[in-house]
């Protein structure tokens, strides 16, 4: 099978983020993480796994901006205030972009260095970057035609995203459809079409007759792997790829099928795609979801909280993992406690 | 010399925060003397994840931390209750949760070299029959006993059962954590100063208080 459609940007090196450095940015005082291409993040809440999406997201926006001359540290108002430090993955590898706080008031500087010819390429990379929360209600809704460009962040437009790639990327469009159906049996088809209002609504053909199952009628596990589908079978997928709770709706023997679209995202060789890599940050609470990372511990971030200061740690940078493995599945050890990045607890 | 021994550095391994903050007081209780405990607390999904787990958080506390001891309690349920015979050397009945959790802890253990200047993570091991409800009505309630449950289980007529139990505890077959918490303080509370009445009518508690002293002595000698 041909896949050459599905590449937009072939040649060049997929992912964006080396390394992320916080400093007194929220609970994250001074915390440090290296991105691997695919990074499933876990951790209670408050520890961070949110503040490092928002810290992505605000680079993004600062990077359309024009540049602004470098301010030194000493130069500016507040001398200890929020500071996060990017590092790029090759072919950007010496750049160096610090988000900083000019002064109490002004905390929207963006610094890069060396802020040469590259800083234009490395930015349209930045500019890919995208992040979803994705809410099942919005995904059920009708969409304007108009809207297909691209999937918004709670996932409001799916149908007319869906219906553009029908009409425009049809071989990635009856791809996507053949996974859904082999993951969702119960299903023969996708049916996005104009509903009364015009509205594109969602829809999806119930197998073994021809009834279509419209918007919020659809499950929610449906809806969410419809949305995590037409991200993966885009053709033109973000550069780098957030998603928070990547596990919510779905049953816990689907999650496999859930991790292996992300992979298609970043590791699209695997899947025999010749495409640029989607660097993917997910989040997730479920341990059967961390299970299936047993053989691939550089993929997982513990996210762990210390009184109201967060850090996070590579599971893989554990000595004792296999040891630990050999007892157990991966969830069973994070319940436990024993791997960190549990929620703290009051004993009185 | 009257010198404050150092503080134990314990762990427990338990199925809800309610149990553990309850095992907490039963513990130094039964210690009589400072206890520090070892964070993120150490949580299992019942039995039998316990028993699951058990091996990889023994081996975590011994490599990772400093703990001297840590401290396992799980319901019985209708599993067989432990019982002197079974005390016996090289002994050990595979249907009785006592049994199984000391035959973990020992072979986990004898096959790690020393490590943060201790040989081996001590163990106090307690099984509350058939709930720790159980515990928590003792002193309150004289009918619920260890005694009574196994004579309900030789004789196939329960005393009560575990929702029974609950019920009498928190007055209600749903209670929040919250309000297991607070009632678990405040049915512990009448053995903060003394846990004979507990050792006598549990002796699931008694093995855990007995493990418990076991380390002092070792300490001391
Ligand atoms: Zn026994």
């Amino acid at each position: 099978m041909a896949w050459c459609c599905l590449a937009r940007r072939v040649g060049e090196h997929g992912g964006v983020i080396a390394s992320v450095a916080f400093r007194n940015f929220k609970a994250l005082r001074n915390a440090h993480l290296a991105l691997a291409p695919f990074n499933l993040v876990i951790g209670p809440n408050g520890s961070g796994k949110t503040s490092l999406v928002q810290a992505m997201m605000r680079l993004r926006t600062l990077s359309a901006l024009p540049l602004r001359e470098p301010i030194p540290r000493e130069a500016r108002e507040v001398s200890n205030g929020p500071e996060i430090t990017f590092r790029f993955l090759p072919p950007f590898e010496m750049t160096e972009a610090v988000l900083a706080c000019e002064s109490d008031v002004r905390c929207d500087l963006l610094q890069v260095t060396p802020a040469d010819e590259g800083w234009p390429r490395l930015c349209e990379r930045i500019q890919g970057m995208r992040s979803y929360v994705l809410d099942h209600r919005e995904i059920a809704n009708a969409a304007r035609a108009d809207e297909g460009d691209e999937l918004a962040s709670d996932g409001h437009n799916l149908a007319a995203v869906i219906a553009r790639l029908q009409s425009q990327h049809s071989e990635n469009y009856a791809a996507m459809r053949d996974e859904l159906v082999r993951i969702l049996p119960e299903y023969a088809d996708i049916a996005c079409a104009p509903g009364r209002d015009g509205l594109i609504e969602l829809g999806l053909i119930l197998k073994g007759g021809s009834e279509r199952i419209v918007g919020d009628a659809i499950s929610q596990g449906s809806l969410y792997l419809l949305a995590l589908l037409a991200l993966a079978f885009h053709p033109a997928p973000p550069t780098v790829l957030c998603i928070e709770e990547v596990d919510r709706g779905f049953h816990p023997r689907l999650l496999r099928e859930v991790r292996d679209v992300l992979y298609r995202l970043s590791h699209p060789t695997s899947f025999g795609w010749k495409r640029d890599p989607v660097q993917v940050i997910a989040t997730t609470h479920s341990p059967y979801l961390l299970d299936l990372f047993g053989d691939h511990p550089e993929e997982v971030v513990i996210s762990a909280k210390h009184g109201t200061a967060a850090t996070f740690s590579r599971l893989a940078d554990r000595a004792d993992l296999q040891d630990l493995l050999a007892e157990g599945t991966l969830g069973d050890m994070w319940y436990t406690g024993i791997l960190g990045g549990v929620p703290e607890e009051t004993h009185e | 010399m009257s010198e404050q021994p150092a503080p134990w550095r314990l762990a427990i391994l338990s199925e809800s925060p309610a149990d553990e903050t309850a095992l907490r007081v039963l513990v130094e209780a039964v210690l009589r003397a400072p206890v520090t405990w070892v964070t993120p607390s150490l949580r299992a999904r019942g039995w039998p994840s316990v028993a699951q787990v058990m091996p990889a958080v023994i081996r975590h506390l011994h490599f990772n931390t400093d703990a001297d001891g840590l401290v396992v309690v799980v319901d019985s349920d209708d599993s067989v209750t432990h019982t002197a015979e079974h005390d016996a050397p090289n002994y050990f009945h595979p249907r009785c949760r006592m049994c199984q959790l000391r035959a973990i802890h020992r072979q986990t253990t004898k096959k790690f070299p020393p490590a943060h200047g201790r040989a081996r993570i001590l163990r106090a091991i307690g099984v509350a029959v058939p709930a720790i409800e159980a515990w928590y009505l003792c002193g309150r309630d004289e009918r619920v006993t260890e005694e009574a449950w196994v004579k309900g289980q030789e004789t196939g007529a329960r005393p009560y059962s575990r929702g029974e139990l609950k019920w009498r505890v928190y007055a209600t077959d749903r209670p929040s954590l919250v309000l297991e918490t607070e009632r678990a303080l405040v049915e512990v509370a009448r053995h903060r100063k003394d846990t004979r009445r507990l050792e006598h009518e549990f002796p699931g508690f008694a093995a855990l208080a007995k493990d418990l002293r076991g380390w002092r002595r070792e300490e001391n000698s």
